[in-house]
């Protein structure tokens, strides 16, 4: 077959949703990928590795190649016979498919949860006591002359986030790096602290106290401390005033924010701080999420059961509160007794008492690549890549929904999510005996 | 589809001048026919009063600022959780319901089209994933123009033609119904932290005033011959006297007039009917208005009806919402959007004994009451900004009994009271008058042309009441009244029984409508090489990856228009 | 006062929501009809019965009933939802939610007892011989109204955000309380008998924290007051020397922490601000 290229085709790496891509292709393969970063165009060109090519099923402890309708039929099955299941996942997956995922776990009395529950829920939890002062990343582009960078290092984890958004690209109002400030706040010197015009080297755990002490100085309080979390109370009081004087302010925070001690404190204060500047300059917050439709994986959620992730369907309607319905503390209790894992590999990310549980149930899981959960499992169809493979719906950091289109063909006899996800639940409804 | 025949209910059908007339409708595939035959299923509306289903014309549903909305206040919630059943998926509600319980509770009511009046053009995308999920309800949304870029640009330049283009070319895009405009100017204020208050101030950094946005919006709503006038939210919603920028707002498009249906409608009139100079002392504007919108036929309001309960704030209005949290100190939600608009969400409480709150509700009632004409003004109650739209049998209830709203004139804020002009109000709606406001007026409003009434070509979109209306006394039986529109006796949509005694027994996929007009191929490829030299500049996402394609919306309804440029 | 005996039949893996065991929903009953009552294990709807043996007598009123749990129940959620009178007594380990919404009557755990114990908690005594979850006396996900009212009593150590939005009532901890005690509060007193974590009172308005081991330091946002010689919790004094701090400044707050001075010599530095 002959090479095309296709052009403006969504990145789905790291939910920035660099959209420029050009991919040459036969319809078959990818020949090669421009424009994106370069865990982009490898992500693009390595498609065929580690691929689960067959449908399989554990027979006499050994994974085994079977047909999909067998493989459908068995997923269907577990899931049918189990009191507390856990669907997990779901942020590498399409709006689409999580949505099955929601029809799913309804049909079975279950509880469905992303990985936000990992990463982001301590902003999400932050959100719902505070709120949320933010915009889509264009407004930053256009009008931000102060940058702030807070426990994140865009420079690997998002590689084109400062040239697309931030210090090094071009908008209505800022047109070079000279119209903006890079303040970086981490417990280390990182390669983007190397690019700020002020590094702010906090100590470990002690961004709550910081992010206090900020809005004491921003409210024109004394602060009696000499030094917060290792900074000097002049400095602190330095960074605030860049804070106050700047027409337009972002912050952009990541897993040092979410994941250190004091966790949704952490983006609570956080998201007031920014709040607060409200009332004396404009300012805004952006989370660094790091799966490309984990915001997606929320806002489906969210608008078809009120709740963002960490959602209980076992009774029949939504019901949500991270710590008990959250599937990580749930396996690590050992109150679930089958999962559902779809583009996610929590025998890998897991804390190890969850593990140990999750590899005692069975589970099915929905993968293209060979994972240690994959390996761990009882059942595994394997899937289309989403914006590679196949298509759907996936929603970009700032909550700018993008069509993540197919390219190339999956493998013979692979499905995509969404496929394989409609199979299930029609499995399931006539083991139930519905239409 | 199956033959359906509802016999010898009492029928209200304002758009073809029919007012209780026991009547048969016979529906047969989906459609209003003239007969059907002998084997046609027949529901017997005996002693009942039977509706065209109802269309809202405004209802914040769907969408990212309603998400945002629902994700901040999983408090709401809790309080209200749907248990799924045999027919229904389950869900919560209160005031931001998850899609699902949006749609089964407005079919729970006879409600059978929504509109959602504020669509983000850039996100608009998952509008219409949140309305592919509402089951039951016909639905659509309107795009917001009256802080974009492009519009601002060609307002500035006088290019009334190119930017009817360019709003053609947005509609399609889009796939939005109407030219939604929200604090015209304002919200590009905001970028700053500032905002707009008048008509004649100046927008910074793009020279031009919120009067010629609105103009230009009205010309181009014109040229296009849109189904629907432009929806306008004016600006000032934040400041404690704003009536007369509403007022304002009606009279610059006073020269710019349609033929086949008013130039303006402007929205929640409740919220910027307000006179006066600080909180404590605002009063009710809604007798200046209402006299201006008696007097012209160039405008149509909505009302926003405030009821005294928790609620979520939720528009585009960003530097509004700011304001009002200020005074609340509550949660706040603020989404700005590049180049576009923004969004601004709060949780906040009416109470009975707030001076404001209860003025607000005045205003509201007052203006309901005293627009004569009530093919002018829809019952709205901007939800869920002043309610949440399962309040509105309550609503219907205050509209046709004096003594039911005197009822509540009684609680409320002592002060407020003897202000407001309500008290002295005598006059009782007909269940004709709230068949007007809730259907008729409100689908013609919209340029629906087969809802809103059972004329033959019609959907087959019913709601049948148990209220008889020959027997109640309306002003005095409001209990009955409200209890009967709150949980229709059946709801039919597309010719199919989907709810019976407020019980949803079929979910449906209803049908999205926008709007396509046809504009010359010339002036399409003007606009086009113009959004493709800047696109880049303004946006993040590329031009390509804009555009919404129809395939992606469930029971795509295209509505086409022949434009004049 | 009538006595009724529960005691589960088996271990319990699967969460069980059963907010029928409350005084409120046992009285007037027969025991059949408890036995019958459904409850949720999983995604199953079960009868109480299968689930646990029940003896003895049931009250006619809340009030006339006393609960024993005898064995470990941490799986089972909401027990004493809403409780206006009558006592539960379990003997072994509590779940999640217990005394959420009680308005009266008692509960006492001899063990210990999971997070969010007494959320919205209005009036009656919970009391628990061991350790205590996360936020005790505190609200609902996104809500801003915790404990208003009645008292908690820890023997044991408890987790984060002990009287998270609390409004009014006593919590006591007498063993060690992890970070954020008192966070968003609104009034009321907490009380730590041993050291807290760190980050007390962020948030807070009004109400009273008094720690009498270490605070684990003090937020920027709380300004020194002075020394003061005793404190009181209630209707009891307590003596100090206590440092006194006010705020959180970055909430117009007016609350009060007060902490021993013996225990908090990381502290000593605010003694500079002392008028002479």
């Amino acid at each position: 077959m002959s090479k095309t290229t296709s052009q403006n085709i969504v990145c789905t790496f790291c939910a920035s949703g660099c959209d420029d891509l050009q991919i040459t292709h036969d319809g078959r393969t990818v020949d090669s990928a421009r424009n994106g970063c370069a865990i982009s165009l490898s992500r693009f060109t390595s498609t065929k590795e580690s691929r689960i090519l067959k449908p399989l099923i554990r027979t006499k402890g050994t994974l085994r190649p079977t047909t999909f309708d067998r493989a459908v039929d068995r997923a269907a099955r577990i899931l049918n016979s189990a009191r507390y299941p856990v669907l997990y996942g779901w942020s590498e997956t399409s709006c689409e498919a999580i949505s099955k995922g929601i029809e799913l776990a309804e049909l079975v009395g279950g509880l469905i949860d992303n990985t936000t529950t990992s990463c982001h829920g301590p902003t999400i939890l932050g959100i719902q006591d505070v709120g949320e002062a933010t915009c889509t990343l264009g407004e930053v582009r256009h009008s931000a002359d102060l940058v702030i960078y807070w426990g994140c290092n865009p420079i690997h984890s998002h590689p084109h986030h400062t040239n697309r958004f931030t210090i090094f690209s071009k908008g209505r109002f800022r047109k070079t790096r000279k119209d903006r400030k890079l303040i970086v706040v981490d417990v280390r010197r990182t390669d983007t602290a190397k690019l700020a015009d002020h590094f702010i080297q906090i100590q470990p755990n002690s961004d709550y106290e910081l992010l206090t002490a900020l809005r004491t100085a921003i409210k024109g309080e004394e602060i009696e401390q000499d030094s917060i979390a290792g900074i000097p109370t002049e400095t602190v009081e330095e960074i605030a005033d860049l804070m106050t004087d700047c027409e337009f302010g972002a912050l952009f925070f990541g897993l040092g924010l979410t994941m250190t001690a004091g966790k949704h404190r952490n983006t609570e204060a956080a998201l007031a701080l920014v709040r607060d500047l409200n009332y004396v300059t404009k300012f805004v917050i952006i989370p660094m999420r790091g799966w490309f439709n984990v915001t997606g994986a929320n806002e489906v959620s969210t608008w078809q059961t009120g709740y963002p992730y960490a959602v209980d369907l076992s009774q029949g309607y939504p019901r949500f509160n991270p710590g008990d319905t959250s599937a990580i503390d749930a396996v690590a209790r050992g109150e679930v007794d089958a999962a559902l894992v779809v583009a996610s590999d929590p025998v890998s990310h897991f804390p190890k008492a969850a593990v140990k549980h999750l590899l005692g149930i069975p589970i099915v899981t929905l993968e293209p690549k060979s994972t240690p959960t994959s390996e761990a499992s009882e059942v595994v169809i394997p899937s289309a890549i989403l914006g590679i493979e196949a298509s759907g719906t996936i929603y970009r950091i700032d909550g700018v929904p993008l069509e993540a289109r197919r390219v190339v063909d999956p493998p013979v006899g692979v499905r995509s999510d969404v496929e394989i996800l409609d199979a299930i639940i029609r499995r399931l409804r006539r083991l139930r005996g519905r239409r | 589809m199956p033959e359906l025949l509802i016999r010898n209910g009492y029928v209200f059908d304002p758009l073809n001048g029919i007012e209780a007339e026991m009547m048969d409708i016979p529906i047969r595939d989906g459609k209003i026919v003239e007969k059907v035959g002998r084997r046609a299923r027949v529901l017997d509306a005996s002693g009942m009063t039977v509706m065209p289903g109802g269309v809202d014309i405004h209802s914040h549903i769907a969408g990212s600022k309603a998400n945002c909305a629902r994700m901040m206040r999983p408090e709401d919630h809790s309080k209200d959780p749907e248990p799924k059943t045999k027919n229904t998926r389950c869900g919560v509600g209160h005031t931001i319901p998850s899609v699902f319980t949006t749609g089964y509770r407005y079919a729970r009511m006879g409600y059978t089209t929504v509109f959602e009046p504020a669509t983000p053009p850039l996100k608009t995308r998952h509008t219409h994933e949140e309305l592919n999920d509402i089951p039951i309800i016909d639905k659509g949304c309107f795009t917001l123009f009256g802080n974009n870029w492009f519009v601002m640009e060609y307002v500035k330049q006088g290019r009334i033609e190119e930017l009817a283009a360019y709003v053609a070319w947005m509609l399609e895009a889009t796939k939005g119904y109407a030219i939604k405009i929200v604090n015209p100017g304002g919200i590009e204020a905001w970028r700053w932290g500032h905002n707009v208050r008048r008509l004649d101030d100046m927008v910074p950094n793009f020279d031009v005033t919120p009067r010629e946005i609105v103009r230009a919006l009205c010309k181009v709503n014109r040229l296009l011959n849109l189904p629907h006038a432009v929806h306008v939210h004016p600006n000032g919603l934040a400041e404690p006297g704003n009536y007369q920028t509403t007022i304002d707002t009606m009279e610059c498009a006073h020269d710019i007039v349609t033929e086949t249906h008013p130039t303006m409608h402007v929205t929640h009139v409740q919220f910027t009917g307000r006179k006066g100079w600080a909180w404590p002392d605002v009063r009710s504007g809604a007798p200046e208005i209402a006299d201006y919108v008696n007097a012209h036929e160039h405008v149509s309001i909505d009302p926003g009806q405030l009821i005294f309960t928790n609620v979520t704030w939720m528009t585009a209005d960003g530097p509004a919402m700011f304001a009002l949290f200020k005074l609340t100190k509550t949660k706040w939600f603020n989404a700005d959007v590049e180049s576009e608009t923004g969004a601004g969400v709060v949780s906040a409480t009416y109470k009975r004994s707030n001076y404001v709150n209860a003025i607000q509700w005045g205003i509201a009632l007052e203006l309901a009451l005293l627009v004569k004409n009530p093919w002018k003004i829809f019952l709205t109650t901007d939800h869920p900004n002043g309610g949440p739209f399962t309040a509105y049998p309550r609503v219907i209830s205050w509209l046709v009994s004096k003594e039911a709203r005197q009822r509540l004139v009684d609680k409320i804020n002592k002060t407020a009271r003897t202000r407001l002009n309500l008290p002295g109000i005598d006059r009782e709606y007909t269940l004709h008058e709230i068949a007007t406001i809730t259907r008729a007026a409100t689908a013609k409003s919209l340029g629906l042309q087969f809802k809103g009434h059972l004329g033959v070509g019609a959907d087959g979109d019913v709601a049948i009441y148990n209220i008889q209306p020959a027997k109640v006394d309306l002003a005095k039986e409001y209990r009955a009244v409200r209890k009967a529109f709150a949980r229709a006796a059946f709801t039919i949509k597309d010719g199919r029984i989907v709810a019976r005694n407020g019980e949803v027994v079929r979910s449906t996929q209803g049908r999205t409508f926008w709007t396509r007009p046809q504009v010359s191929e010339g002036m399409m490829k003007t606009v086009t090489s113009d959004l493709e030299s800047k696109f880049d500049d303004y946006y993040t996402i590329r031009m390509a990856n804009y555009p919404i394609e129809e395939s992606y919306i469930n029971a795509s309804h295209m509505i086409s228009t022949s434009a004049e440029v | 006062m009538a006595d009724l005996v529960i005691t589960p039949v088996r271990e319990f893996r699967i969460p069980v929501t059963a907010e029928c065991i409350s005084p409120d929903f046992f009285a007037g009953k027969s025991l059949r009809e408890v036995e019958l009552t459904e409850v949720w294990e999983g995604n199953r709807r079960v009868k109480l019965g299968s689930l646990f043996k029940l003896e003895g007598e049931i009250g006619r009123t809340p009030n006339d009933c006393a609960v024993r749990i005898v064995g470990d129940v941490s799986a089972v959620r909401r027990i004493g939802y809403e409780m206006t009178g009558g006592s539960i007594q379990i003997d072994g380990e509590a779940g999640m939610y217990l005394g959420e919404r009680m308005r009266g009557g008692s509960i006492a755990v001899n063990g210990n007892a999971g997070s969010w114990l007494g959320t919205q908690m209005r009036n009656g005594q919970i009391e628990v011989k061991g350790n205590a979850g996360d936020s005790l006396g505190g609200s609902v996900r996104g809500g801003t109204r915790g404990m208003r009212g009645g008292v908690i009593t820890i023997h044991g150590d408890c987790g984060a955000e002990a009287g998270a939005w609390m409004k009014n009532g006593m919590i006591r901890i007498k063993g060690n309380c992890d970070v954020y005690a008192g966070i968003h509060m609104k009034n009321g007193t907490v009380l730590v008998e041993r050291s807290c974590a760190g980050r007390v009172g962020a948030y807070m308005t009004k109400g009273k924290i008094i720690v009498l081991g270490n605070m684990g330091g003090v937020l920027p946002s709380f300004q020194f007051e002075e020394i003061r010689s005793s404190t009181k919790a209630g209707e009891e004094k307590i003596p100090g020397p206590f440092y006194v701090f006010s705020g959180d400044v970055n909430e117009d707050g007016e609350g009060k922490l007060f902490t021993r001075v013996s225990d908090n010599s990381d502290l000593k530095w605010n003694e500079r601000f002392i008028e002479r």
